[in-house]
């Protein structure tokens, strides 16, 4: 049934992928083909949000139930976010270098995504710091649970508070979307095969660390046997 | 097919998906054989 449902995840985002180039038109005003990264470039910056609020939804779980598999999967969805977060800014790199000329200009956009990558780089820096693994689940946790004021405030705020030479939000500031009908459906579906990806790839993770936590309590019970 | 163009691009992307994909679904069998041990 799992084989199953990964394969359909394969033809989905293998159809998504021709539609991206084959189906959906391009939009006006762009220069060549350059508007098609936009079925890459969002998804992926929407799939780095999830993935960041995930994060810090399990951060507070981990917080209140102190159970080691929510610290495990808050961790693995900031790895995750953070990989989905960098894509997404070199595809919107380059795009610059088409539409812009160069491929860093300082936007606003720009800068709002580098502060997100920092952020949870320190995040990522701090797990590694601490030895202790219940002062580093704790400490993380509470780390990441802001997180879920900072995200949104980089990923929807400053956007729509600041100047950019970006194009509009998908949903822009009218609050409407105004995009050709296939693009949308284009765009939805990749965000679908993007988001998907992502829960498999926790999924996985999420498992390599709790059994690598398992064989770490195993050997250390052999440890303290010999000792004593 | 005019090399460097849209078909070239999607079947470049085609490839690199299905080589990620056949890695996870590696991954993850070898994960339930581990799992299944332990």
């Amino acid at each position: 049934m799992k084989t199953l449902l990964a394969w359909l995840l394969w033809l989905w985002v293998a159809v998504v992928l021709w539609a991206a180039f084959f189906y959906a038109p391009l939009a006006a005003g762009f220069i060549g083909q350059s508007s098609r990264i936009l079925f890459f470039h969002v998804p992926l910056s929407w799939t780095a949000f999830v993935a960041f609020i995930g994060a810090a939804v399990w951060s507070g779980l981990y917080l209140v139930r102190r159970q080691p598999d929510d610290d495990r999967a808050a961790a693995v969805a900031v790895e995750l976010g953070f990989v989905f977060c960098v894509l997404a800014t070199v595809t919107g790199a380059l795009w610059a270098r088409i539409m812009w000329g160069a491929y860093w200009n300082w936007d606003p956009r720009q800068i709002s995504i580098i502060l997100v990558l920092i952020f949870y780089g320190a995040y990522l820096a701090l797990r590694g710091a601490i030895e202790d693994d219940e002062k580093r689940a704790r400490l993380a946790a509470a780390y990441a649970l802001i997180g879920i004021v900072v995200t949104p405030f980089f990923f929807f705020i400053v956007p729509r508070i600041t100047f950019s030479l970006h194009p509009d939000s998908v949903i822009n500031s009218r609050g409407k979307i105004e995009m050709e009908s296939r693009m949308v459906q284009v765009l939805l579906a990749s965000f679908v095969g993007d988001a998907a990806l992502f829960f498999w790839m926790h999924n996985l993770r999420r498992r390599i660390l709790a059994l690598r936590d398992r064989r770490a309590e195993g050997e250390s019970a052999v440890e303290s046997k010999s000792w004593s | 097919m005019e090399l460097g163009g849209l078909g070239w691009i999607l079947i470049v992307n085609l490839v690199i998906w299905t080589g990620l994909f056949l890695y996870l679904l590696r991954l993850g069998k070898s994960l339930r054989d581990l799992e299944r041990k332990s």
